[in-house]
């Protein structure tokens, strides 16, 4: 089973986000769950995977993405709720 | 039947779905699809009976202030029948339990 850490990079733009992504998948082992656009030009990267691995990946992909656009914020869920995962469209 | 409606709208994604998840580990609730409002806005619907949606809406509430802003949040008792007709405020595990 895929792990259940979710792992979240919230940037203003989009330039920063694909940075971001970039960084985590290459970081850790970590699987791109969702680019989510909710308008206002915030997007945000969802990736999942085990704990240690989303923690480092999400580290690395907030600090790519600082540096080159606006990060809003980053937040990690070690084991989010099924509700949640069937909110996103995926299976836990 | 559901009856309590509980909406948290945050700014930004991550904030909702912390909330969300905040939210349905805290009371025994059942969540809406989440509503894109537009301009970083993103509302969570939380379905339940009054006391859990209740609970629920201050738990999420209140993680989701820790990572983001938490633009308004409200619990409606009874929703009028109309609204939940209209609205997409259905639970997501409606169409399962129906």
């Amino acid at each position: 089973m895929a792990g259940v850490a979710l792992g979240f990079v919230e940037t203003r733009g989009n330039t920063g986000t694909i940075m971001a992504i970039d960084a985590m998948l290459k970081t850790a082992n970590v699987e791109l769950v969702q680019r989510v656009e909710i308008g206002g030009g915030y997007v945000t990267a969802l990736v999942r995977g085990e704990v240690g691995a989303v923690k480092s990946s999400v580290e690395a992909g907030a600090e790519a993405a600082a540096r080159v656009g606006e990060l809003v914020c980053t937040n990690i869920i070690p084991s989010a709720h099924e509700e949640v995962f069937e909110q996103l469209g995926v299976k836990k | 039947m559901y009856d309590a409606l509980g909406i948290i709208e945050t700014l930004g994604f991550t904030a909702a779905m912390q909330a969300a998840d905040a939210a349905v580990k805290s009371a025994n609730v059942s969540l809406g699809k989440w509503l894109k409002v537009g301009g970083g806005k993103v509302n969570i619907i939380i379905r339940g009976d009054v006391a859990a949606v209740k609970a629920a809406v201050e738990a999420g509430v209140q993680a989701a202030s820790k990572i983001g802003t938490v633009e308004a949040h409200v619990v409606i008792p009874r929703p009028a029948d109309k609204l939940a007709k209209k609205m997409p405020i259905n639970p997501l595990s409606a169409d399962k339990k129906q």
